[in-house]
């Protein structure tokens, strides 16, 4: 069975490569630097699972998230973000993101949220 | 005394001069009038008198003469001439006929050298007047005479009435019927007389000048006994003047310059209670202004003080964000190298692995790095405002910093921070703390101003110098937003002045704002329109940067309405 893919949107380059570096592993990574582009990689293919970012430049996470699960109901979505609120928790979880992660989280957190996510 | 005073007593205006002049004037005048009246009447009486005794002289000579120019005998008339002997006065005597011959004479004597002066005054009760002819004369030297003359009577003695009874007869017999037989001239030198006048004037001037001298040392002394209480209160009025309420009058007197003084006195000693009174007042009034100003100080302090930590609890998202990028970071490479390892035996470590490891580790020590920075940044901004140290300061690194700071709120609302700086700016000497704090007020302001989607732009530009201007660094804040109401314009460097809802602003940033501009010797300038946005224009100096604060900090309260 092929590895599932997954999209890492985030601006912040040490965060995408941490998050290739621990995923990598079991899953086939791709990454994008903001929303623009996720949505640009996401108009090509279908990931498995999205993790984005919330806040980047130019198109925000909540534009990524949307798109997402418009275009593939399949596909889940994880959100990170490192200004965590009650506020942007409803907001992720409304939008129709699968789950929420609040910068900094640990590997384990991460892993068990992305396997639940794609459903292993 | 002194050069001063002495020309206060010469000033017309003075009191005493004022007295004594016109007083001494008077009595010179009259004393001076009255004794050349004096004079002029002894003078009068003098000629008078010699009027009288040379008339009568000459009426005597007259009859004395009278036989022997009627028979014409010399020795008769020149025997008759030895009554004139006595008097030493006489210059002068002569004796003619009819026939105008001159019969006798004595003394010397020539009509043609002499000056007429003046008609002798006709004397009261002279009959005689017809024959009257006497004069004042003046010789050649200047010297005066009298000249007087009367005719030679002959008359046949008839016997009358009034002669029987009567021993004088020679003064009652009248002329009416007499026939002039001839005439006789006495000369008179009046140098006897002159001699008299010039004595009885000269004692006169004299006595005048002595009289004059003595009242006006007695008037001196008068006006100095009533002036000299007015000098000293003048002289201690001056002193009073010059603030010294040490002066009291010493006159011990019960009229009313007595009571002028005391009451003076009264005045002086109430005026010294009351200026201490002020004084004390105005001791404790210093101590409170003092002390007001130290607490005003303090609350400044606290105000930018408290502002500051509003702004940073407005970005506390913003640092959060910024904390917890790189946090991630750091503890997802901290654990995945942590997991690695455990899964590993050091001995089948391979070359590869270590390689990640140390890529990890970079990582780690790199986003920890990063993290430092940003908790610097943050502490350099929130350091106390009474941190008033000035240091070189690049404004283009100041403006970094703060950006750092807002970007990331600014992205919450989908906002672009365009950050446009001047490369060649020089550093300034100013206070990096309170200038982020500015920037980040301005940036702040212009968020909340602006719609999502806008742009905010802040730019730094040199002014280099030029003549007297030393140059200076501009710093410009430029928004697309809502702009400010040209009458909230003036207003909105005013404290507690704030547009926003109640709990977004404390009203308080850009009074403190302009504070902190103004003591970088700086100004702050605004233009806006409504609906078009708005530009905050900062320029500070780069030379009087520090020189000026000391007293723009006192104005920080009072001075809003400048702009």
């Amino acid at each position: 069975m092929d590895k599932k893919t997954i999209l890492v949107v985030d601006d912040e380059e040490v965060i995408r490569e941490f998050l290739t570096e621990v995923l990598s592993e079991d899953f086939s990574v791709s990454t994008a630097t903001d929303g623009d582009e996720a949505i640009e990689q996401l108009t090509l293919k279908q990931f498995d699972l999205v993790i984005t970012d919330m806040k980047m430049e130019r198109v925000q996470g909540e534009e990524v998230v949307k798109f997402t699960k418009e275009t593939y109901p399949t596909s889940e979505v994880i959100v990170i973000s490192g200004y965590s609120s009650l506020y942007s928790v409803g907001q992720t979880v409304n939008s129709g993101a699968f789950a929420f992660l609040s910068k900094p989280f640990s590997i384990k957190e991460l892993i068990s949220t992305v396997n639940k996510a794609v459903g292993y | 005394m002194n050069r001063y005073s002495f020309l206060t007593k010469l000033q017309p205006t003075s009191l005493r001069m004022k007295f004594v002049l016109p007083i001494a004037i008077l009595l010179i005048v009259t004393i001076f009038g009255f004794s050349m009246y004096l004079t002029k009447q002894q003078s009068d009486g003098f000629h008078r008198e010699l009027e009288t005794s040379g008339e009568a002289i000459l009426r005597m000579f007259s009859r004395s003469v009278e036989s022997g120019v009627l028979f014409g005998s010399k020795y008769d008339i020149e025997d008759a001439m030895n009554i004139l002997t006595p008097f030493s006065n006489i210059k002068y005597a002569e004796v003619i006929n009819a026939e105008n011959e001159i019969l006798a004479q004595t003394g010397e004597w020539n009509d043609s050298l002499i000056t007429f002066k003046s008609k002798v005054q006709e004397l009261e009760n002279n009959q005689d007047h017809k024959y009257n002819n006497n004069y004042y004369a003046l010789d050649s030297h200047g010297e005066e005479f009298l000249v007087v003359q009367y005719p030679v009577f002959y008359a046949e003695k008839k016997l009358s009435r009034e002669n029987l009874g009567l021993t004088g007869g020679l003064d009652t017999r009248s002329n009416d019927n007499a026939e002039i037989i001839g005439n006789v001239k006495i000369v008179f030198s009046l140098e006897h007389v002159n001699s008299s006048i010039a004595n009885a004037r000269n004692t006169a001037f004299f006595l005048s000048l002595l009289i004059s001298i003595f009242s006006i040392i007695i008037l001196t002394f008068f006006v100095r006994v009533i002036i000299s209480p007015i000098k000293k209160m003048v002289d201690a009025t001056t002193l009073i003047s010059r603030g010294n309420l040490e002066q009291q009058i010493n006159v011990s007197r019960n009229d009313e310059i007595g009571k002028l003084a005391k009451s003076f006195n009264t005045m002086v000693s109430s005026l010294k209670s009351s200026r201490s009174e002020i004084e004390d007042y105005n001791k404790t009034l210093e101590e409170k202004i003092i002390e007001r100003t130290v607490e005003l100080e303090d609350a400044q302090a606290q105000l930018i003080q408290s502002e500051k930590l509003g702004a940073i609890g407005q970005l506390a998202a913003g640092v959060a964000h910024e904390l917890n990028n790189p946090l991630g970071g750091i503890l997802g490479y901290a654990q995945f190298t942590l997991e690695k390892l455990k899964k590993r035996d050091i001995d089948s470590t391979t070359q590869k692995d270590l390689t990640s490891y140390t890529k990890y580790l970079t990582d780690i020590e790199k986003q920890a790095r990063r993290c430092k920075n940003i908790v610097q940044n943050l502490l350099r901004f929130s350091r106390s405002s009474k941190n008033t140290e000035f240091a070189d300061v690049d404004i283009n690194s100041v403006i970094q910093d703060t950006c750092t700071f807002v970007e990331h709120q600014l992205h919450m609302k989908q906002m672009t921070l365009k950050i446009n700086l001047d490369e060649h700016l020089p550093n300034i000497q100013a206070n990096a703390g309170q200038l982020q704090q500015v920037f980040t007020n301005l940036i702040i302001n212009a968020m909340h101003a602006s719609q999502t989607d806008s742009e905010i732009e802040i730019s730094t530009r040199f002014s280099p110098p030029l003549g007297e201007f030393d140059g200076a660094v501009e710093i410009s804040c430029i928004d697309n937003g809502s702009g400010i109401a040209s009458e909230n314009l003036k207003k909105i460097f005013e404290p507690f002045f704030t547009t926003k809802d109640v709990g977004k602003g404390t009203g308080l940033g850009l009074s403190v704002s302009y504070g902190i501009i103004k003591e970088h010797g700086g100004e702050i300038k605004v233009d806006s329109e409504i609906g078009k946005g708005t530009i905050f224009t900062i320029i500070i100096p780069l030379q009087k940067s520090r020189e000026d604060s000391d007293t723009s900090n006192s104005e920080y309260i009072n001075n809003f309405d400048n702009n």
